[in-house]
Parts: structure tokens; C-alpha cells; sequence
């Protein structure tokens, strides 16, 4: 019986404490890559006395899952770096609390607006813009040089020529050295993300203005879709070529990929990173591109809210720069990462980015269109990228297909719109 | 030439069974100047054995172990003690309502896992006065986020009992009799008469549980996706995915595994007698 | 010390029914036959020892499979309350959700490879060990991958079967082939699930076989080898009739194990590429955790259930038919 008194206890303690838990902060980066928001949670543990910050990593693939996991547990972090495509699901779900009137005015006074935009759904802000992330084409000159290439190609037909002339087989047929690759990911963001540069790139949206219905089904969303898969079709690259690990290998010429990538290039190709160039995505002269974003939001059911939106104010404001006139720590991080900020103060106290990253920051600027931010993005981009490696693989006529998936995804518009 | 053949394919079995361990050790080795070359290379130009170091500084491979073996041991001590307990007196004891429960010890093994995953996984989040819960608000989470969450779901294995049922039935009755016109109480009676006797299959019943439980994946990642510092070495590896997600990290992933692997392997070569006796006639 | 078939504990992993009475596990002491009670024999004593057994019957057992019919008739976003809504999951799934049908169709293609390819496998692989010398050693080899986490079976394998420059494809390079495309070509990832989920199961298989084989008398087997009859055909005639109950019970787990556990596909495969090896319990389990639509999933957990149930006890009846 005493044990048992001893356990209620010990039970009651542990709630009473519950008040003293830190705030925690959950994102998808290793703790290496957070490394100057880590030194950003110390300095503010320091000036305010009492208050704790836990870092917690989840993996990238599974953070929507575990962070709605999470909450059905009633064990959620206070803050979250959110991709804007899992904003309207979390936001569905009452998961995100808006932003504090005060702080909403730093967003919009500091921030680009395109980026603003990939944080707001129904017109209400629902966090501070962090890391952005463009798409362009990344080539290694070296393979293409090799080939006979000298300039990495501007159009389609220019990045198949080039494609065909990099491409090598073994003697059973693989692929050894690809000409272009698609990269593998989980959620499909390999393929969907350069699909939308293509129909970016032929002025056509994803979806009308009033998200009521989607141009999936379109010239331009056909014959983007042909355009990839005909790379496969042709033997131009296959989708056992992995861009993720087979560009940094020096085992690809050529890819759409975003910024946010460089360091693993670096890594991998080492001296061999000299060669690689990037360049316009190679759909002529109105080419355009896709841009993404994160952003720090609050849990609406943190017992901390308030100086959990401190804490998120602190890091991305320059009141956390290391040195005077230095960026804000997430600032300073995301110029680790080779990522992108649309934080005007950051942007200006950083040093001019590399030649790597300069073609991300000007495209950016002049001719990214932010990834389209409507409820349920997070499925209706998974049917996309299912629909897409299904076309990709030749099982499916791009046509039929496209058709198909711009019903399904006007199915699910309906509910909402 | 029968007995070539018969050795033969054993060994091939056994080369198809060992080949994907070997596959895991030699993987771990490669740098990154094997796997950055086109194509990378198969055997590593200059075995990388630091990478073994390498997975307890970049991981928290010492919490993860931890948790493996707290819960696994909780769980196998646990689940001897309600076996045995249970199994006794099924076997040795005759009253109202035992064949009722030994058809739910039969029964009870007839439900999949998948069935229970949902209703338990709330149960333990609404568990009252525990984890932020009042006497009947339920906004907190329960033992959801403790190791009760782990460790409770499987404290009764249905197998367990009866089986160490079958084995209870085996002693002859007489032996308690006396012990009990000695005067010995009933637990003294199973605890130190009945249960040396079963010895050899109560250490098999620990050794599965533990095996199992160290292996268990599902129920403890569904239970601990939000709360890393609970998690175990399977379940670590499996949802610190972004930690291997370049070429490189890839021989880091491969050491984890094998971390994770060599402590149960190690287990089962050491007692190989006893995992003999469990697996075959003794 | 006697024969044990199988893993206690496994029964949560694999859905499978180790309890059911095999000729490896000792014989069923029927529970009434018998009347040991001892005149003396206190009351109290069994309640107080099967105390545990049954505070975790009642909560862990009954409350869940209540809890877990109460809400496939619910609709349950568990951020919210739930909601009676009737039948309409049952509805909604089987005949409105064309995904659910095609994950019960991959779900059967699993379990149907398993009991097809790893039953007679194990058991021509018990036929040579229960008659070869160091049986200590192949079988330590052979349950080797039963000892091993399922993350590690599912990695393992994902790097063995890389398309490119996976162990299996370089070593089929070598040969001059190309080899398949493993986990990115729909129907050979399939293939690769099976062939994981044999090789994983191999071993335990052939153990509960082997123990079987061991317990038949060996003047059965000698005098038909006088007869002049062949070892294989022995085998085929003789033996595996003689062992029908291990056959019965191998055939029943596998079938079970392989409609109901998902952590190897999960791990290896998460049911793709595109969709091609989505299991229905790997489907609930994302309806669940990753839709949050508990009502639905729990629906599902119980339609999937209900089939291996009725198909369970109808293969019972079928081995055991044929058995008499």
C-alpha cells in the first residue's frame, strides 16, 4: 500500500513539473547542420533565466506523421519548422497557432513576399519564414565537357543532345554514367518539383485562382510530364540513377535540383566541385522556376506560447546575431546549409553567396514561383509525384494519366474549395 | 555422392544466410573514397574501422542501447513471472473457472498484433492521473512518453503461459503434497519446488522474450516517434533516417546496424545450448 | 527437456498461432481429465497467481478488442471527438476505396508466396539437415536471421538488392546479366519482399519440421528404404504424411504471419514503388498515423482480421481432412 501511496507521489510530481519542461523545438536537421541555432538556444537560456530549450530531431520523411503522432499523444514540441505543403494539414488539424499580431508585422516588413505567401493559407500567418530553396540545373561540367559540351543547355531539346552525349552503359546494359537524374525521395519531390519548373516555365499555374480546380490535366502539364518521361524512354537516365547519391559520386551530368544540396555535392565530388555549374532551368528564354519554404510556427496547444513566439522571434531577428551586424542565427545557418532566406535584414548583413548559390539567389528574386500552398497539398503532391513515376516508368500514356490525376485532385479541391 | 549433394546444399543455405551479414560488415567499412567513385567500389580501398567510433559519437547509440536493454530485461522478467505464475496454476491447481481461462490463454493467441495497435495506444494516453491527465481531463498523454508505454502492452505473453502450462502439468503431484503437509505456503511451493523443475524451459521462454523484445519494432516506434530519448536501437536507426541520407553516412548506417544486430547474436552463439534446447529435442 | 515449436512472443510479431497443438509441441493435457487436486489445496493460492493474467486480460485484451469494434463504427479524427457514422466505414472501404481491394490483393500475393515457396523449401531443407552431421552449427546458421532486428533484415536488403551496385546485381553483372530492377520495378519488388520474407522464416520453419521428423520412429523409415523405395520418394510418402500436424501448423503461421505483419514491408519497401507491395495492415497503419482516421483504420484491422480468421480455420479443416 505504501508503495503504491509512494507511486501516486511520485505520479503527482512528475505533472507539477510538467510547468519546468523546456520548450522544445522539433526540425528536420541534424543537430551538425543546426549547429548556430544550438548556440542561439544557449544564448537565450542565458538571458532568461529559467527558460530551457530542447532540440528534438525528426527525420524529414516522417516529420508531418510524427509530428501529428505527436499531438494524438498529447506529448507535441512547442515549435516546429514546418514545409509549407504540410501547413494546410496541420492547419486542418488546429495543430498551428497564428501569429502573434506584433511578430506578424516583422514577417511582413522583413520578408519577401513570395515567401510571406508559402506561410499563409486563408490569409492568415501562420509562422516566420525560414529556410527557402529554389530549383535550377546543375551540371558537372567535367562529364559534359568530356562529351563534348561546353555549355550547359538552356533548352530541352539542347539538355538532351547533352543528356545522350554523357550518357554511358556497362556491358549488361546499366547505366554507368548518367546523363540526367531524377532524384529519389519519399514524398515524390524528385520528380513533382522538377515537373513544376517545366509548366512554370510554359506560364501555366498548377491550379486556378480559387484553387477550385487544378490544370493537371492540361497542354503544358502533358506535355511537361512527356518531356520527363521521354528522358527515361530514350535511355537518357532511369530511375535506378539516383541523383542524391550519384551526383556526388561523379556519376551524373546533369540534374534539377535545389540549393539546399551543395554541401553533399561538395562532400562528395571534392576538387571535382570546381566543374559544376549552374544554370537556368533549360526551358529557353521565359524559363521559371519553382521555390519552396519553411517556417517556424507555434503548437496552438503549447502551455508556452508566448515565449515559445519569443523564442522564434529571437532567433530569426537580428537581435541573435553572433556579432554586431551579423545575420540572425537561422540566418547564419541556412548560409551554412547553402540554403536561401527571404529575410531582407539577413540578406543584407551576409556575405554575397557562392557562385554556387549566386544563380539560386537571382532566380529567387526574378523568376520563382512559390510552390502552390492549398489545403491538402501534402496528398494532392504525393498523387502528383505517384501519377508522375507511373508515367515516368512507361506504365501509364501521359495524356490518359494526367487526365486522371487532375480529376482525382479536383476531388479532393472539392471538399475544401 | 548423396552425402556431397546433402552438403552442398546445406552449405548453400548457409552461404545465402550468412552473405547478407557479410554484405552489412563489408559495407560498413567503405569510405568515401569508395562510395563517391564511379561505380564505387565493392570491398573498401582502406578499411574505415574508425566507423564503429563513428556511430557512438554522431548517435546516440548509448541511450538507444540503454533503452534496449532496460525494456527488453523489464519485459522478460515480467513475462516469466506472469507465465510461470499463471501456468502453475492452471496446471496444479483444480478450482471453478480454470478450463474458462485456459480457453482464453488458447484463445487470446488467436488475435493478431495489427488489432490491438489503435485501442492500446489510446488506452495508455488516456490512463487517468498520469502525464498531465486529471481524475477525468484527459489533455495530457497518459504513459504515452514513459516506459510503461514499452513495457506494459507486453507484460503476459498467452504463448508463455501455456506453455510453461504443458510443462507444469509434467510434475508429479505428489512432490507438492509433501511440501505442503510440510507446511511450505503455496508460493514457497512453486517458487521452490515446481519451478526448479521446469528450470530448462523457463530459461527458454526468458531467452525468446528477450530476443523478441529486442527486435520489437512497431508498437515501440509507434509509441516512441515523439519521445527520442525512449527509443531503442531498431527504432532509432529506423527514424534517424535523415542522419544516413548521403552516400558517406551510408557505411555509419550499416555500423549502427550491426551494432544493433551483434548483441543478440552474440546472446545466441554464448547460450546456442540453450537456444538448442528450445529448437529441438533436449 | 521436450520439444518447443516456436517463439513465445512471436504470436504478437506475426499474428501467428504458435498455441495450436503441432507434433512439436508437447502433447495437450486436456484440462478437465485429470484431478489433481489436493485435498488440502487452498482456494485463494491460483486466484492470487493468475491475478496478473487476468488485470491484463481485462485491460489489454477485452477493453482494446471493444474499444477497437466501438470505433470502425465511428469516424474519429482523434484530435476532435469521435463520431457515429454506422456502418459507413465497412461501406467506404469495400466498395468504395479501390486502394483498400489492391493492398487485400498484394496482402494475399504475400501470404500466398510465403506459404507457397518458404513451406516446401523449409521443409526439403529439413529433410537434408535431419540426417546431416553438425546439426549445431547449420542451425545456428540457419535461425540466424530470426535473431536479428527487422530494420537491420529490412537495410540489409535494400543494399544487397541496390539496382545498380547491390551485391545480387554486381554479382549477376559478373555472370553477364543485368539483373531486375529489385525495389524500383513494381512486380520484382514484390518478388524481393517474398524472397526477404522465406529467407527470414526459413529457418524457424525447418526447426519446427526437423523436431517432427526426429519424432517419428525410425523403423517406420528404415523398413520402407528395405522396400526398396528412394529417399526422396520416402520422403514424399512417408515422412511428410507421418508429420502432416507440422505441416498443418507451418502452413497456418505462414499463411497468418504473411497477411498480417507489416514491419518488413514498412521498413524495406513502405509498400511502394508506387503503391506495389501496399499490404492492407501496412494501409490501416498510415490511415491511422498518417491520416489520423482511426474509425476507418480500425475497420480495416477488423475486415483484414475477420479474413485470416475464416481462412485460418477453414485451412485447418482442409490439412486436417486430408490428414484422416
Amino acid at each position: 500500500m505504501q508503495r503504491l501511496l509512494t507511486a501516486v507521489a511520485t505520479l503527482a510530481a512528475t505533472t507539477a513539473a510538467a510547468q519546468d519542461a523546456p520548450i522544445t523545438v522539433a526540425m528536420h536537421y541534424t543537430e551538425e547542420q543546426a549547429a548556430p541555432l544550438l548556440a542561439c538556444f544557449d544564448a537565450y537560456e542565458e538571458a532568461n533565466p529559467g527558460t530551457t530549450i530542447e532540440y528534438q530531431q525528426l527525420s524529414y520523411r516522417d516529420y508531418l506523421q510524427t509530428v501529428l503522432t505527436s499531438r494524438i499523444a498529447g506529448q507535441a514540441p512547442d515549435i516546429y519548422n514546418v514545409y509549407s505543403i504540410w501547413a494546410a494539414q496541420m492547419v486542418d488539424n488546429d495543430v498551428l497557432a497564428p501569429v502573434p499580431d506584433d511578430l506578424g508585422s516583422f514577417v511582413t516588413d522583413t520578408y519577401a513576399g513570395g515567401t510571406v505567401g508559402a506561410a499563409t493559407i486563408d490569409g492568415t500567418l501562420w509562422g516566420v519564414p525560414t529556410e527557402v530553396s529554389t530549383y535550377m540545373l546543375v551540371s558537372n561540367m567535367a562529364l559534359l565537357r568530356e562529351a563534348g559540351i561546353e555549355e550547359p543547355p538552356t533548352t530541352w531539346d539542347e539538355l538532351r543532345a547533352a543528356a545522350e552525349a554523357v550518357t554511358t552503359r556497362n556491358d549488361q546494359g546499366r547505366i554507368k554514367t548518367a546523363g540526367f537524374a531524377f532524384a529519389e525521395s519519399s514524398s515524390g519531390a524528385g520528380v513533382t518539383h522538377p515537373f513544376y519548373t517545366l509548366m512554370f516555365s510554359k506560364g501555366q499555374d498548377v491550379y486556378a485562382e480559387d484553387y477550385a480546380t487544378a490544370n493537371l490535366g492540361s497542354e503544358a502539364a502533358v506535355e511537361a510530364a512527356s518531356q520527363l518521361a521521354g528522358l527515361v524512354q530514350d535511355g537518357l537516365t532511369d530511375r535506378t540513377v539516383d541523383a542524391y547519391d550519384d551526383f556526388p559520386a561523379g556519376g551524373v551530368g546533369m540534374m534539377i535540383m535545389a540549393n539546399w544540396y551543395e554541401s553533399a555535392i561538395r562532400d562528395g565530388l571534392g576538387d571535382g566541385f570546381e566543374d559544376v555549374v549552374v544554370s537556368q532551368i533549360p526551358t529557353g528564354e521565359d524559363w521559371r522556376t519553382m521555390q519552396y519554404a519553411f517556417f517556424m510556427g507555434v503548437d496552438s496547444g503549447s502551455d508556452r506560447q508566448e515565449a515559445a513566439w519569443d523564442v522564434v522571434r529571437f532567433v530569426n531577428s537580428t537581435d541573435s546575431a553572433a556579432a554586431d551586424g551579423g545575420p540572425s542565427c537561422v540566418g547564419q545557418m541556412m548560409a551554412d546549409l547553402g540554403a536561401l532566406t527571404a529575410n531582407a535584414d539577413d540578406n543584407a548583413a551576409l556575405e554575397e553567396p557562392d557562385a554556387f548559390t549566386k544563380p539560386f539567389q537571382d532566380a529567387l528574386a526574378e523568376r520563382a514561383i512559390s510552390q502552390p500552398n492549398v489545403l491538402q497539398a501534402s496528398e494532392i503532391e504525393g498523387l502528383i509525384g505517384q501519377t508522375l513515376d507511373t508515367v515516368i516508368a512507361g506504365e501509364a500514356e501521359p495524356g490518359p494519366a494526367m487526365e486522371d490525376l487532375n480529376t482525382r485532385v479536383e476531388d479532393i479541391l472539392f471538399e475544401f474549395y | 555422392m548423396r552425402a556431397v549433394l546433402k552438403y552442398a546444399a546445406l552449405g548453400l543455405v548457409a552461404a545465402l544466410m550468412l552473405l547478407p551479414f557479410a554484405d552489412m560488415f563489408v559495407g560498413a567499412l567503405r569510405g568515401p573514397r569508395d562510395v563517391f567513385a564511379n561505380p564505387p567500389n565493392y570491398f573498401p580501398v582502406e578499411p574505415q574501422w574508425s566507423v564503429y567510433a563513428r556511430v557512438f559519437d554522431e548517435l546516440p547509440m548509448g541511450r538507444w542501447l540503454f533503452n534496449s536493454v532496460v525494456v527488453t530485461l523489464t519485459i522478460t522478467v515480467l513475462q516469466v513471472a506472469t507465465s510461470t505464475l499463471a501456468g502453475f496454476a492452471l496446471a496444479k491447481y483444480d478450482f471453478g473457472g480454470r478450463d474458462a481461462i485456459f480457453r482464453l490463454v488458447i484463445g487470446a493467441q488467436m488475435f493478431p498484433f495489427f488489432l490491438f495497435i489503435i485501442p492500446i495506444f489510446f488506452l495508455l494516453r488516456y490512463v487517468p492521473l498520469a502525464g498531465g491527465n486529471g481524475l477525468t481531463e484527459l489533455g495530457g498523454s497518459g504513459l504515452l512518453g514513459t516506459y510503461a508505454a514499452l513495457v506494459l502492452p507486453f507484460i503476459v505473453t498467452w504463448y508463455g503461459v501455456f506453455l510453461m502450462r504443458q510443462f507444469f502439468v509434467t510434475i508429479p503431484d505428489d512432490l507438492l503434497e509433501a511440501a505442503r503437509l510440510d507446511g511450505a505456503s503455496e508460493f514457497r511451493i512453486f517458487r521452490s519446488i515446481a519451478l526448479p523443475q521446469i528450470a530448462p524451459a523457463v530459461w527458454t521462454l526468458a531467452l525468446f522474450a528477450f530476443v523478441y523484445h529486442w527486435n520489437e519494432f512497431i508498437w515501440t516506434m509507434t509509441v516512441t516517434r515523439s519521445a527520442p530519448e525512449l527509443q531503442t536501437l531498431p527504432v532509432g536507426i529506423f527514424l534517424l533516417e535523415d542522419q544516413f541520407n548521403t552516400l558517406d553516412q551510408k557505411s555509419l548506417q550499416q555500423a549502427a546496424l550491426a551494432v544493433s544486430v551483434a548483441p543478440v547474436i552474440f546472446l545466441f552463439i554464448v547460450l546456442q545450448k540453450r537456444f538448442h534446447a528450445a529448437t529441438e529435442t533436449g | 527437456m521436450r520439444k518447443v515449436a516456436t517463439a513465445p512472443g512471436a504470436d504478437a510479431a506475426s499474428g501467428a498461432v504458435p498455441g495450436v497443438a503441432t507434433g512439436a509441441v508437447p502433447r495437450v493435457a486436456r484440462p478437465g481429465a485429470m484431478d489433481d487436486r489436493a485435498p488440502g489445496a487452498p482456494r485463494l493460492a491460483p486466484w492470487l497467481f493468475l491475478a496478473p493474467l487476468l488485470v491484463f486480460a481485462a485491460v489489454f485484451l477485452v477493453l482494446p478488442l471493444g474499444f477497437s469494434i466501438y470505433l470502425t463504427f465511428t469516424r474519429w479524427n482523434p484530435l476532435g471527438s469521435p463520431s457515429w457514422v454506422g456502418l459507413k466505414q465497412y461501406e467506404y472501404l469495400l466498395t468504395r476505396d479501390p486502394v483498400f481491394w489492391d493492398t487485400l490483393g498484394h496482402t494475399f500475393i504475400v501470404a500466398g508466396g510465403l506459404v507457397l515457396f518458404g513451406v516446401p523449401l523449409s521443409l526439403a531443407l529439413a529433410a537434408v539437415f535431419s540426417r546431416a552431421k553438425g546439426r549445431r552449427v547449420w542451425r545456428a546458421i540457419f535461425y540466424l536471421p530470426q535473431v536479428t532486428n527487422i530494420v537491420a533484415i529490412a537495410y540489409i536488403w535494400q543494399f544487397l538488392l541496390d539496382d545498380r551496385y547491390g551485391l545480387v546485381n554486381r554479382g549477376l553483372g559478373l555472370l553477364g546479366y543485368a539483373g531486375p530492377d529489385w525495389l524500383t520495378d513494381g512486380t520484382w519488388a514484390m518478388v524481393s519482399v517474398i524472397v526477404v520474407m522465406v529467407w527470414y522464416e526459413l529457418g524457424k520453419n525447418m526447426l519446427v519440421f526437423s523436431a517432427a521428423i526426429d519424432g517419428i520412429d525410425p523403423q517406420v523409415i528404415e523398413a520402407a528404404t528395405l522396400d526398396g523405395a528412394s529417399g526422396p520418394r520416402v520422403f514424399a510418402s512417408i515422412t511428410v504424411p507421418l508429420i502432416r500436424p507440422a505441416v498443418v501448423f507451418v502452413t497456418v503461421t505462414s499463411f497468418i504471419t504473411g497477411m498480417g505483419w507489416f514491419a518488413l514491408i514498412l521498413a524495406m519497401t513502405n509498400g511502394g514503388p508506387r503503391g506495389a507491395t501496399d499490404v492492407t495492415a501496412l494501409y490501416m497503419y498510415r490511415m491511422a498515423f498518417e491520416d489520423l482516421r482511426m474509425g476507418r483504420a480500425s475497420a480495416a484491422a477488423m475486415i483484414l482480421f475477420a479474413i485470416i480468421a475464416v481462412i485460418a480455420v477453414l485451412q485447418f479443416r482442409l490439412l486436417r481432412e486430408r490428414a484422416a
